[in-house]
């Protein structure tokens, strides 16, 4: 195993072992770069992982507690868990389930296409699509994206056949089973779906895309990865010039160490890292660091996201095969003429009984309640993924209690913009309408569940006045600190982000190299 | 109710525990007592009406209760608060009353914490249940049987198939 030494001060310190960080800790340890990966979590692999959602969610999610507050339902309905990601070696890529899907030229200029919508923080992305579709290519090349570089596309699954029906009735011909970074057939030495159901639960098959199971096996492998699990970062520190020189974590016994650092890179999604810098506090940036102008844990995202179940007459136990196997795209364009800026897509959704009886309308119970749990057998789902609007006060911040760490609780404050509530109400009718031409008996609109997609808490910008971080993720006001997560979005968009997050953290990758290379880093 | 494939619970984990099936499956409680258990069970039976299913499920979740309640006091007091008000609330105990007048008491109290966290509780725990997985068709652990690739994941024959690479 690879150590260095904690003052040793040419590694790079990536903090989280995520989609983000675990991508880009492989990609510069492949191009030789030495690499301190700092994951909070335990390092688990398929032997640890259960075919169980309560024993999954227990063994793979980030439990430590949050406030919640604003106009959104989740603060509401889950005051304690108002985001939903991984705590482990792997990240949130131990819970996702594969759907990889690229951003639209329309969304990365999301300000000068939707033009000045009142109560937003719109911004262009610092970067074009042109720049970013090199490496998309890549991305989905590493991950083995099915419908890509030739790879066939997942089979449909039952849930799948009650949408296709639906969505070919009412003339969406776009529907297919979409793209997933999941094999379809044998790929880079992993195996194919076994269609088992618990993509989301670690994946025992690893037939999905995993930093766990491709990017960090393949980054030991370079020799230049120490991966350090269950390795808390509590603090960034910077030297005299303002440049990041070292970064404080706590390890499993609860001793605080500090690595140095040539460059820093963080990768703790959305809320953790947005948590870091605010609470990295020093003379020179007494809000946090690289925080001067005030954005970061501003203008946080988390997409418009809703599911429908319906109930159908006959079965169709939508719980086999890969949950999200199913993709329409009619919706994805802005189209001012539906009354709302943004597009989003449906895709397909199941769950397992526990998953979907607790979700299904957090507070409901009672006859009407019970019967169509019942139901469960002849129950479908439907997914939609859209774009929500910037807000400046839509932010993480600190509180005034401290975790076990002693670093400040996050609180997340979400409101929804008039236009999330807009497409979120269109998209409910357009889901409700594919399973009713199914032949749906009845549908239920379940209310956003905790947030999967955590987006735009550092966002990039051209100008650091508009955004924490420039076109390559790197801080303004920091120029050895980058982001790699998905808190770097400048907009969300309106897809699964987990591609682009990849794409970003390649091209990051690249971007570092040629820093270090030039003596810039 | 309909006959559906066999549910299994994943290989690694402990299976449901087992209760007495008579009346003194409570003697193993440690933070509720005989009453308790039972308006407890009746609370779960209103939030949860399955008439189809026996006690085991409902005296699982109950006995998961007890879990939380020993494991936690703060929701052990909101637990011993929501027995209280719903067996006080008639000159009858919870369990004694007919569904119409258990589902207006906890209409009353709908809005408190103890109601909340209670109803939370008994959906996480009554629906992670083997026995009820079964009843209602959900098949669970699957990757031990090499999942449904060849177990059905595509069987659906009431819609037309969709065509070969969509
Ligand atoms: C159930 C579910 C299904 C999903 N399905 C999809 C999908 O189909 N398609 C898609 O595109 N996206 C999907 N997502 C979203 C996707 O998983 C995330 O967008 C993505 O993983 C985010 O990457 P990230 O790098 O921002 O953070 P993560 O992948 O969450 O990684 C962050 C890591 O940082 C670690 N960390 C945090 N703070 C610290 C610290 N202080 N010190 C050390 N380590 C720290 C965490 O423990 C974690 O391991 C899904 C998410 C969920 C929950």
């Amino acid at each position: 195993m690879t150590q260095f030494s904690l003052d040793d001060d040419t590694v790079t310190v990536v903090v989280g072992s995520g989609a983000g960080g675990g991508t880009i800790a492989h990609e510069l340890a492949r191009r030789d770069i030495s690499v301190v990966l700092l994951e909070a979590g335990r390092h688990m692999t398929a032997d640890d992982f259960v075919n169980d959602e309560m024993a999954a969610y227990d063994m793979l999610s980030w439990l430590d507690k949050r406030d919640a507050s604003g106009s959104w339902r989740v603060a509401k309905d889950h005051p304690d868990v108002p985001v939903w990601h991984c705590k482990g070696v792997g990240g949130t890529t131990l819970h996702w389930s594969g759907c990889c899907y690229r951003l639209t030229e329309d969304e990365m200029r999301a300000r000068s296409v939707f033009g000045d919508i009142p109560g937003t923080t719109l911004i262009d992305w610092p970067i074009t699509l042109e720049e970013l579709e090199p490496w998309y290519d890549k991305a989905e090349k590493k991950m083995g994206v099915t419908r890509t570089n030739g790879l066939p596309p997942l089979p449909p699954n039952n849930n799948f056949k009650v949408m296709y029906a639906g969505a070919k009735a009412l003339g969406y011909d776009s529907v297919s089973t979409g793209r997933h970074a999941i094999n379809a057939v044998p790929y880079d030495g992993r195996p194919a779906s076994q269609q088992d159901g618990f993509t989301i639960c670690g994946d025992k098959v690893g037939a999905r895309w995993s930093t766990q199971n491709v990017e960090i096996p393949k980054a030991l492998a370079t020799g230049k990865l120490d991966l350090r699990p269950e390795s808390r970062a509590v603090y960034v520190e910077h030297d005299e010039t303002g440049r990041a020189s070292a970064v404080l974590y706590v390890d499993s016994e609860g001793v605080t160490h500090r690595q140095k650092a040539r460059t820093v890179v963080l990768a703790g999604n959305c809320v953790e890292t947005s948590r870091l810098l605010l609470h990295s506090t020093s003379a020179r940036f007494p809000n946090g660091l690289a925080n001067g102008w005030g954005h970061v844990g501003r203008h946080y995202l988390r997409h418009v996201v809703q599911t429908v179940w319906s109930v159908f007459d006959k079965p169709v136990y939508m719980h086999r095969g890969e949950i999200m196997a199913g993709y329409l795209d009619e919706f994805a364009t802005h189209d001012p003429s539906r009354g709302f800026a943004g597009g989003y897509y449906v895709e397909l959704n199941s769950m397992g009984l526990p998953s979907m009886a607790g979700l299904l309308e957090p507070g409901w119970w009672g006859r009407d309640f019970a019967q169509v749990v019942e139901q469960y057998a002849n129950i479908a789902g439907l997914f939609m993924s859209g774009e929500d609007m910037p807000q400046a006060d839509n932010r993480i911040t600190l509180t005034d209690r401290s975790d076990a760490f002693g670093v400040p609780v996050a609180n997340i404050h979400y409101s929804n913009h008039p236009n999330d509530v807009l497409m979120r109400n269109h998209g409910y009718k357009t889901m409700r309408a594919i399973h009713a031409a199914a032949g749906a008996k009845r549908s239920i609109e379940t209310p956003p569940y905790p947030a999967t997609h955590n987006l735009g808490s550092n966002r990039m910008a051209a100008r650091a006045e508009d955004g924490v971080l420039d076109g390559n993720g790197r801080a303004h006001e920091v120029d050895n600190l980058f982001i790699a997560d998905g808190s770097n979005f400048a907009t969300g968009g309106a897809v699964n982000p987990t591609l682009t997050i990849v794409a970003l953290a390649m091209r990051q990758a690249a971007f570092i190299e040629g820093q270090m290379a030039a003596g810039a880093l | 109710m309909p006959h559906h494939p066999t549910a299994y619970r994943d290989p690694k984990l402990p299976s449901d525990r087992v209760l007495p099936g008579d009346e003194s499956w409570t003697e193993m409680l440690k933070a509720f007592d005989a009453p308790a258990a039972n308006a407890l069970i009746a609370f779960a039976r209103t939030i949860c009406p399955h008439d189809g299913l026996g006690d085991g499920p409902y005296r699982r979740t109950v006995a998961k209760l007890d879990d939380v309640a020993q494991a936690n006091p703060e929701k052990a007091a909101l637990l011993a608060e929501l027995v209280q008000r719903i067996d006080g609330a008639m000159p009858l105990p919870f369990v004694e009353l007919s569904e119409a007048f258990r589902v207006e008491i906890l209409k009353d109290i709908e809005g408190s914490a103890a109601f909340s966290m209670a109803q939370r509780t008994v959906v996480l725990f009554l629906y992670d249940d083997l026995e009820v997985w079964q009843a209602f068709g959900y098949e669970g652990a699957s990757v031990q049987h090499g999942g449904f690739v060849n177990r059905g994941f595509n069987d659906l024959d009431w819609l037309p198939e969709p065509p070969e690479g969509v």
